[in-house]
């Protein structure tokens, strides 16, 4: 077996997150085989947990597909919650104030839709005009948009005159009105199981987006842009409208899946609608690398999860917090892994395709490379002095600075 | 000539190799290499592009370690691990690529790579007075190393290098980045290093340094050692022959002044050297210089940095269809600027850009290349490729919209287009779907070629030092390029800091001078190499 592939990595990684997670079971007071049947249960024990599971990954998805598409413009998309929260709200204000409560369903529900996707790109057009436009970095802006965003769904829901339900009584919850029954998510028709047509709609989304960018030339722009900004520009490449274009787009995937959350049951809005979707669906997108078969895979697995671990917490006692331990783990795991995979045993340049990788702009204050001639050194030198006498080395600067995905650097 | 009588070999040799060779997986850099170095010579090591010059360098100062073979030093085996282990025990390397912190003072630079905890400023105003009175290399320490010309941040180089009293120093390509003037000192700054007794490695692909300067040379050809001795033995003719492996004779005259075999001297040519870059035949169909209607027009471009400097003063120029114009000059005299804001990377502050009579001052590269205009930039790697995608996407990327099909993208439709320009502008590559960066560099330059001359209709092509880094072969496929397009009525613009290649390409030459253009110089001219160094430093003709 190829240690170095991917997949073995991805495989190895998990089995340690999960003996890891075991010990911590331990830790929390339970056996570790009690805690693995209530998560096994909670993950397939029953056609309910497998639709619930397949709920959680449609959500997850979304937002991974969404993020793939930003990463492809070298973009990081850290705002999932917020433009998750902005596009539940969109969505609702919609399902509750503006249709009346006979719409029919061909009419309600992709208005609901339609209008979380305009909230979430929305949202995210903040961050990408800001990029574009003055330069700030998108990680920071993503980021920091995710708190306004939480905040404002608590406003929303707390205060009737935005989207609370009408007070009765002192038990009312902050929680908006249900959607009218139109705008509600199919369910798949899977007996005993909740599983709702947002997980056609997801692997429906993720399809279009690795045609459009693998198979369009929009989608060989983006990569391009995300490779290189200022030889794209010279190649006509409009990069500016591209990356405003990729990240709304993100925005309007994560906005998709707050209205996909607020439209399956129970159909209202209420603080933490998010729960952590908008960073999970990140992770997803990440351990993905780009793919976005890889990233169907690993929604599922993160969905299986985060269900999983609801059970854990219902049936063995361990908090339901556990689960997410292990993503954390997971994640450091193949992070690590990645770093050994992509450069190699004596960091000699091998780097995975289809992985963009987020570098910094050079600084065109240097020395001019390429100089009078002899590239620098290192061992790229080995490459030329082919049989035609070409100077092999020149064509790799190997002094590229090797940075992580999320590093932030800019001129 | 400067060929005083190479040390007697009865002292040991300051530097030793013996059967060093050099594998980097399949590639042999280096091959069985024997190499002796005296003290008080200069070494010429010799060779072109991919000649393992470089990896020799960095054996020598312990950055690489040999794959097999033995080093020695005074006669004792030597085999540092790393450069700072090579500096301790004498041995100071000037690299090609200045390794000066641009925000720090000289004296802060300097101080850097001393050991020890204490800054030993009194120690290192001592040491610069003794350099300054043995070398005549004067620094000043508080200046900030950033705002140093390129002369004077080479200076400082070389006297970072002279610190820790080293008895063998190796200049990695020394004089790329430097203009006639500059050239000159560096060369009486190595005699006084080797005359004072320090053993000097030149690693150069320029004749006309050698021969100034050098005492005996080695050329290394596809990592061997193809000849050498002491330059008072070999010609300029020998070395090239030796060098690039065929005659002098049938090269062409830019080749041969890219080699530098005309002297980089304003007056006063080796009789040697002047010999063979006559001899080199005129090519045929050479264009006259025409004085057609200007294609590319520059009006009074002005360009100011971000910071505020003005880069570009209040510029013309006028490139007329079926002519080549060069612009010479140090670099930083604007030119980098001019090209950036003829590519459309770069606003002017002020002036216009006319194509063909169409204003493109506003326009992006897109409808620039739609008019006709081909870049070929100066920064291969960072504006002109994207080195992850594949040779097929870097030559199509531009071209995307003819394309399509059904809104995708006709990938055998692209196989084919790109098919057809690597075979036309014998790009090797092991095919189109090879990623851009498994080329060498001369491929990449001639697949950059192949976009841009491929441009329908094409009417003007600037290029940015499109030889540089190149090796012959290369070089002579970019020059017939150029003169082909040239031929064919497109006007074409050529900015090189090598004056040599641009007085044997072009017609006339411009010369940059703190953000102008100066001239033009005819270069048929037999005094136009005179007039362009005169211009160069500023002097009007």
């Amino acid at each position: 077996m190829n240690l170095r592939h991917p997949l073995s990595l991805g495989l190895l990684a998990a089995a340690a997150a999960l003996v890891v997670s075991g010990l911590l079971a331990t830790l929390a007071g339970s056996s570790p085989t009690e805690a693995a049947v209530a998560l096994w249960d909670g993950m397939f024990g029953s056609a309910y947990a497998i639709g619930s599971s397949l709920n959680a990954a449609a959500v997850l998805l979304l937002v991974a597909t969404g993020f793939i598409i930003a990463f492809r413009a070298n973009l990081v998309n850290v705002g999932g919650e917020g433009q998750i929260c902005l596009g539940a709200i969109f969505a609702v204000t919609v399902g509750t104030r503006v249709l009346p409560d006979s719409t029919p369903a061909f009419v309600a529900l992709p208005a609901v839709l339609v209008a979380s996707v305009v909230g979430g790109a929305l949202w995210a057009s903040i961050a990408a005009v800001l990029r574009v436009r003055r330069g700030v970095s998108e990680v920071i802006t993503t980021l920091l948009l995710n708190f306004v965003g939480l905040a404002l769904l608590l406003l929303v829901v707390h205060e009737e005159m935005f989207l609370r339900q009408p007070m009765s009584s002192s038990e009312t919850l902050p929680q908006s009105l249900p959607l009218v029954d139109g705008a509600h998510l199919p369910l798949l028709g899977i007996p005993r199981s909740p599983a709702t047509a947002a997980v056609a709609l997801a692997l429906l989304g993720a399809v279009v987006a690795a045609v459009v960018l693998h198979r369009t030339s929009t989608g060989l722009r983006l990569r391009s842009v995300g490779l290189s900004a200022p030889a794209s520009h010279r190649l006509g490449a409009r990069v500016d409208r591209l990356r405003l274009g990729s990240l709304t787009t993100a925005g309007g995937f994560a906005g998709l899946a707050g209205g996909v959350l607020v439209a399956s049951a129970p159909h209202v809005l209420a603080e933490g609608v998010s729960s952590g979707y908008g960073f999970s669906g990140l992770v997803a997108g990440l351990l993905a690398r780009g793919s976005l078969a890889a990233a169907v895979l690993v929604s599922a697995a993160l969905g299986l999860l985060v269900s999983g671990g609801i059970n854990l917490q219902l049936a063995a006692g361990i908090p339901a917090s556990l689960t997410q331990i292990t993503e954390a783990l997971l994640i450091l795991f193949i992070a690590g892994s990645a770093l050994w995979t992509t450069t190699g045993p004596r960091g000699a340049g091998r780097r995975s395709a289809g992985w963009p990788r987020r570098r910094p702009e050079p600084d065109r204050s240097g020395p001019p490379p390429g100089g009078a001639s002899e590239p620098s050194p290192g061992p790229a030198t080995a490459t030329g002095s082919g049989p035609d006498g070409d100077p092999g080395p020149a064509a790799r600067p190997a002094d590229r600075p090797r940075t992580t995905h999320l590093e932030e650097t800019r001129r | 000539m400067t060929a005083p009588p190479a040390t007697a070999p009865a002292v040991a040799p300051a530097l030793r190799l013996s059967g060093v060779s050099r594998t980097f997986g399949a590639t042999v850099a280096l091959d069985a290499v024997d190499l002796e170095v005296s003290p008080g010579e200069v070494h010429c090591v010799l060779g072109e592009n991919g000649a393992g010059k470089s990896t020799l360098c960095n054996i020598v100062f312990g950055s690489l370690r040999p794959s097999s073979g033995s080093v020695e030093r005074d006669g004792e085996p030597f085999t540092p691990s790393n450069p700072a282990d090579a500096i301790a025990s004498g041995v100071t390397m000037v690299h090609q690529h200045f390794s000066l912190l641009p925000n720090l003072t000289v004296r802060e630079n300097l101080l850097l790579g001393r050991g020890g905890v204490r800054l030993d400023r009194a120690g290192l105003a001592r040491r610069l007075a003794e350099l300054e009175e043995a070398y005549g290399l004067a620094v000043d320490p508080d200046a900030t190393t950033g705002a140093l010309s390129v002369g004077a941040r080479q200076q400082v180089e070389i006297v970072k290098a002279l610190l820790p009293r080293p008895d063998l120093i190796l200049f990695d390509e020394p004089t790329g980045v430097l203009g006639p003037a500059e050239i000159a000192g560096f060369l009486s700054t190595v005699r006084r290093i080797a005359d004072a007794g320090t053993a000097v490695v030149l690693i150069t692909h320029k004749l006309a340094e050698v021969t100034q300067v050098g005492d005996r040379a080695t050329v290394l050809r596809g990592g061997r050692v193809v000849g050498g001795g002491p330059l008072s033995e070999l010609t300029s003719d020998d070395l090239v022959t030796l060098m690039i492996g065929r005659e002098v004779g049938g090269l062409d005259s830019v080749l041969a002044a890219s080699l530098g075999l005309t002297s980089p001297e304003p007056v006063g040519s080796p009789a040697a050297t002047t010999g063979a870059a006559a001899e080199a035949p005129e090519p045929a169909g050479s264009p006259v210089p025409a004085a057609g209607p200007a294609v590319l027009e520059v009006r009074d471009l002005v360009v100011d940095a971000t910071d505020g400097a003005r880069t570009v003063d209040h510029l013309d120029l006028a490139v007329p269809g079926g002519s080549i114009v060069g612009i010479a000059g140090v670099e930083g005299n604007g030119q980098s600027e001019l090209v950036s804001v003829l590519s459309g990377a770069l606003t002017a502050s002020a002036g216009t850009v006319t194509l063909d009579g169409t204003d493109v001052t506003a326009a992006g590269p897109g409808p620039r290349a739609a008019l006709g205009l081909g870049v070929i930039p100066e920064d291969r790697h960072h504006d002109a490729i994207v080195g992850e995608l594949t040779v097929a996407q870097n030559l199509l990327l531009g071209r995307l919209d003819e394309l399509r099909r059904f809104g995708m993208l006709d990938r055998r439709a692209m196989r084919r287009r790109a098919e057809d320009l690597v075979a036309r502008y014998d790009v090797r590559t092991a095919g189109t779907d090879a990623p851009i960066s498994s080329l060498s560099g001369g491929n990449q330059q001639k697949a950059v070629l192949a976009r841009e001359l491929s441009l329908d209709p094409l009417r003007c092509v600037v290029a940015a030092h499109p030889t540089r880094g190149l090796d012959l072969g290369a070089v002579d496929g970019v020059v017939r390029r150029l003169r082909e397009a040239a031929a064919s009525g497109v006007a074409v613009l050529v900015v090189s800091s090598e004056l040599s290649e641009l007085l044997a390409l072009c017609d006339v030459v411009h010369v940059a001078y703190r953000g102008r253009l100066l001239g033009p110089v005819p270069t048929d001219d037999p005094t136009a190499r005179d007039q362009v160094a005169r211009l160069m430093t500023g002097a009007v003709a």
